[in-house]
């Protein structure tokens, strides 16, 4: 060790110490708060979760460990809330990319009424879930809806059926109503990704003699990754945890009973307290799972910054 | 920071905003493009257009199912305009939205610097530690948020509804900016430290000017976020005095306890998305400002 | 470094988290036989604040009673506060409030299903002294709401029963449903919507038919009945119903408003919903032409039998004055006031004279066929565990009508997610 690497390294270790006390400090606020508000209900729920609460009896309460989880992983309600949770979180995200990539390539051109349309697009983000949701429902009403006069008057399929009434169209419903409502969100986050491209970088792939097709396909997307990335994993947390669209729409009905209606229903209408909190904690590992596989195999941003720990 | 750096990186805005012709101009455009911009916009306003319909439609009208209402009526807005709980709740819900997104975006931004800049340990645990913040069941923690904030006195106020809302906000602005802060290149902050910044200055001068596109996303995700959301709100909050919008509008009387005031609610979800649509015409200019100085990336 | 010291505030956070909620099982409130017995006298001479909690005070009846009691009782302010938009958000509100033990509502407005429930887990003052003082003047039916192991837990404010209304002009009054279905089932105009989406409401319409058959859910002691012939009779009674167009698919999407809204149409020749529909059919061009029945009977063998709706008043185990509680119960049960809850609310009082006063017909013009149909009502299964119990019935219902399930099957998965339900800890 030469002395001009030792006096490197110290200097690099006062202005790397310095960096962590800052870091510190910006990351403070943010988790400290975080701690305050979330570590105790979260930690009390955990704690519900290991334990049952008599319905019969007042105050009897028995520890169970991970009995409750064990119940509900050895039952078939929570696989089947699971599934259709996985199909419909699975159809919508990626229906949800795909526009919104589209809606945000469509945003980023300059045109005139450009700001009235990006306004426009964002319309179906901003109400109200639950509204959303009534409004659906009286949509595809089959006496009072427009949506079955109108597939009945142009004999488009889906005709004459009863869209909440059946398997699969009670799901597409679900399906459109997401899309429809948070199309926006990936679509606003992948805008602001595309305009972080430069200009030079479509020049350059024009001059040498890419096609519109190939700049897109071998240019734009790999740039858009991170932000498709963010878009995704948020999208899939949001759709794997969906409740207001399936209790609205259907009440679970017609394969279209989600986790989070399953936790809902155990532990609000039937007060099973412990194995309502387990059924949560259950949907929490999954969600935590899956935006896990995103990071790691999707890329992005995120994952770099993860992977700092290691070097 | 010296002025010869501030110079460059005007400079170089000015230049990428000068260069800035359109992508595709619009002469050159496809006309697929143009049948998916009109499939966008209607598939994006159709249901929009119902929810305003239904507005204008009273008592019977509402059961014929009509697109064009026959006989439609302002009567379910003058009605929402003449509640005082609603208005009430108008005021309590962007009093919250706006100082929820503000104090969001300070402290995203503070973590998204050191997360995605700062030398740190444990950044994934760190990441996984927030992200499990917002993943966690809302319904699971309703009940105990709820005996919490009666004890402490923070129940059924403003106060104590912006705390929460903050604290299950911050996740997704962390993520957010932690990405768009990573998108910057790295010169920009090395020659502000050649020029003497400290790691502060270089956040506060260089990084996040150039990160407003950034924000402005991230502050009308947050707000919209905050604005709709309904469990922890019908929770921490019993009288009109706290009640937001969702809320308020979850609980206008229909004529009977059974009745869902279809109209009435339309007419105030319509009425509720005003402030929403103003906001994201102020924020979405920013989005596209220009962003960083020079090739960014490729 | 600062990562750790983070990572162990969220621990020390999650640890203390974990103590507080292992401290916060004191000691139980009384159990159902010993809780704390409501003297009626008590109401004598009774002052300060009442609070009283419920749901949504749709037709303004709740703040009316408020300010009418508040008069007769100067000594007394009383204040009504919504606790959800819904029955089921109520639920959970009041539960919320009695499980922190919160003294912030002395009152609860209960939902029928609910006293069992309230009962057992030591939230409610036991009032059978103070209901049987006002009984004779009350409906049976809905007093029986309130009782749960020999006592009585709540006094009864309204109650709510299922009615009929038919196109005159199209179809002919309902005496039985087998008549009713052949009659709707002759042309796609006559159909009759009922409430049959998958929820609790889809529980009551297929229990008015259960009742009316003759069959049980759950008996007194608790033993499983609906494991029956009348069972299997009802479901595929109700499943061919919808397979030869007598119901229209679409009540599987259906819940009051949405069947309301869809007879509002005119497309259709029956609707079995609640009694506030009248006043809301009347301010359509439907007015005048159609007629309210009672709940038919089942194959002509009994008279109809139906399901109770309605609330009940139940003073909480943690009311900080329920001397002024009972004095609120003792004025909203006389007779007086009951007929204001039918002349001035429209809603079906729990007291009987009220039926046959000229003023009240003169609004109601359906009360006597109302008071059929409430005084003919049973109560939907009484257990500490009903939503468990509902949902076993309504998700197997449901089933059967949509087609996705037989009647076997179905009758088997009822019963044995009833004894499921039974069975919790």
């Amino acid at each position: 060790m030469t002395v001009r690497s030792l006096v490197t390294e110290r200097h690099g270790n006062t202005r790397d110490r310095a960096e962590r006390r800052l870091a510190g400090f910006m990351t403070a606020p943010s988790l400290i708060l975080m701690a305050l508000v979330a570590a105790v209900p979260i930690g009390y729920a955990i704690w519900l979760s290991l334990n049952q609460y008599s319905l019969l009896q007042v105050g009897l309460s028995r520890f169970v460990g991970l009995g409750n989880y064990v119940d509900a992983l050895a039952g078939p309600d929570w696989w089947r809330a699971f599934g259709q949770t996985f199909l419909f979180a699975g159809t919508s995200v990626a229906l949800e990319m795909v526009l919104g990539t589209g809606m945000a390539m469509l945003l980023n051109l300059t045109f005139r009424g450009r700001a009235l349309l990006r306004t426009v697009v964002l319309v179906p983000y901003a109400i109200i879930t639950v509204v959303s949701a009534i409004t659906w429902q009286t949509m595809f009403d089959p006496t009072t809806g427009f949506v079955p006069q109108i597939l009945a008057a142009l004999h488009l399929p889906g005709a004459g059926v009863v869209w909440l009434g059946e398997q699969g169209y009670a799901m597409a419903v679900i399906v459109m109503a997401d899309v429809w409502k948070t199309t926006p969100f990936a679509a606003l986050i992948i805008l602001a990704g595309l305009q972080s491209i430069s200009q030079e970088t479509y020049e350059a792939a024009e001059l040498d003699g890419a096609s519109r097709w190939k700049t897109f396909a071998h240019v734009t997307l790999p740039l858009l990754r991170p932000a498709i990335v963010l878009a995704a994993i948020f999208r899939t947390l949001d759709a794997l945890r969906i409740f207001d669209l399936p209790f609205v729409l259907t009440h679970g009905a017609n394969g279209t009973q989600s986790m989070s209606m399953l936790a809902y229903t155990q532990l609000n209408e039937n007060r099973l307290v412990g194995q309502g909190s387990a059924l949560s904690i259950l949907t929490f590992i999954t969600v935590m799972v899956v935006s896990a596989v995103y990071i790691r195999f999707g890329g992005g941003n995120i994952r770099d910054i993860a992977r700092e720990d290691r070097s | 920071m010296s002025t010869l750096t501030a110079e460059r990186a005007s400079t170089h805005g000015a230049e990428s905003l000068g260069t800035r012709k359109s992508r595709r101009s619009t002469t050159s455009l496809h006309p697929l493009v143009w049948v998916f911009a009109v499939v966008v916009m209607g598939f994006s306003l159709l249901p929009f257009y119902w929810l305003v319909s239904t507005s204008l439609k009273k008592g019977a009208s509402l059961g014929q199912g009509e697109l064009f209402p026959s006989q439609p009526t302002l009567d379910n807005y003058l009605s929402v305009f003449g509640n005082s709980d609603f208005l009430l709740a108008m005021r309590n819900s962007v009093i919250i939205a706006v100082v929820t997104t503000i104090i969001a975006l300070v402290f995203a931004a503070f973590a998204a610097y050191a997360l995605a800049r700062l030398k740190m340990r444990r950044k994934a645990l760190i990441l996984t530690l927030i992200l499990s913040v917002t993943t966690f069941p809302a319904i699971a923690i309703a009940a105990p948020l709820f005996a919490i904030w009666r004890e402490i006195g923070l129940y059924d106020t403003l106060v104590g509804l912006i705390i929460p809302k903050l604290t299950f906000a911050l996740p997704l602005a962390i993520y957010t900016l932690t990405s768009f802060f990573r998108d910057i290149p790295r010169e920009l902050e090395e020659s502000a430290y050649v020029d003497g910044a400290t790691p502060f200055q270089a956040f506060s001068r260089v990084i996040l000017p150039l990160a407003i596109p950034g924000l402005a996303t991230t502050a009308i995700l947050v707000f919209i976020s905050v604005w709709n959301e309904f469990l922890l709100a019908v929770t921490l909050t019993s009288s009109p005095a706290a009640r937001p919008v969702p809320v308020a509008i979850a609980f206008f009387n229909g004529m009977s306890e059974f009745d869902v005031p279809l109209g009435r609610i339309s007419a105030a979800s319509v009425i509720v998305t005003i402030p929403l649509i103003i906001l994201v015409l102020i924020c979405q200019k920013r989005i596209v400002a220009g962003m960083t100085a020079g090739a960014v990336k490729g | 470094m600062r990562g750790r010291t983070v990572t162990g505030i969220v621990a020390a956070a999650g640890a203390i988290g974990l103590a507080l909620s292992g401290c916060g099982s004191s000691t139980p409130p009384s159990a159902g036989p010993s809780a704390p017995v409501v003297d009626p006298a008590s109401a004598k001479g009774a002052s300060g604040s009442l609070s009283i909690c419920g749901g949504r005070d749709s037709v303004g009846l709740y703040k009316g009673a408020v300010d009418a009691f508040m008069k007769a009782n100067p000594g007394i302010s009383a204040k009504y506060t919504v606790l959800g938009a819904t029955t089921d958000e109520s639920r959970t509100q009041a539960i919320q409030r009695l499980q922190a033990k919160s003294s912030e509502c002395d009152m609860y407005l209960t939902d029928v299903t609910w006293t069992p429930e309230f009962a057992s887990q030591g939230w409610l003052q036991d009032m059978t002294k103070v209901t049987d003082a006002v009984k004779d003047t009350l409906i049976p039916s809905t007093v029986a709401t309130t009782q749960y192991k020999g006592k009585s837990w709540a006094t009864p404010f309204y109650t709510n029963a299922g009615l009929i209304y038919y196109a005159k002009d199209k179809v002919a009054k309902p005496e039985t449903w087998q008549q009713l279905y052949a009659e709707a089932a002759k042309s796609p105009d006559n159909g009759l919507v009922y409430q049959g989406k998958q929820y609790e409401g889809l529980t009551v319409n297929f229990l008015e038919l259960l009742y009316s058959a003759g069959g049980n859910v759950i008996d007194d002691q608790g033993n499983i009945k609906i494991d029956s012939p009348e069972t299997r009779k009802v479901l595929d009674f109700m499943a061919q119903g919808i397979k030869n167009g007598s119901a229209d698919r679409a009540v599987l999407t259906y819940e009051e408003n949405a069947s309301r809204l869809a007879y509002e149409s005119g497309k259709f020749g029956y609707e079995r919903n609640w009694p506030n529909v009248y006043g809301q059919l009347n301010a359509t061009p439907l007015k005048g032409t159609f007629g309210v029945a009672p709940l038919p009977s089942f194959d002509g063998n009994s008279n109809g039998s139906g399901v109770l709706g309605g609330w009940n008043l139940a003073i909480s185990a943690y009311a900080s004055n329920p001397a002024a509680a009972v004095a609120f119960v003792n004025f909203e049960s006389t007779p007086e006031w009951q007929k204001h809850v039918a002349m001035d609310y429209s809603q079906a009082p729990a007291g009987e004279a009220a039926y046959s006063d000229p003023g009240v017909l003169d609004k109601m013009p359906f009360a006597k066929e109302l008071l059929i149909s409430v005084k003919g009502a049973k109560p939907r299964p009484v257990s500490p565990v009903y939503s468990q119990i509902s949902a076993a019935i309504n998700k197997n219902v449901y089933a059967v009508l949509s087609g996705t399930s037989n009647t076997e099957d179905a009758v088997k998965n009822m019963a044995d997610q009833i004894k499921t339900a039974q069975a919790s800890f």
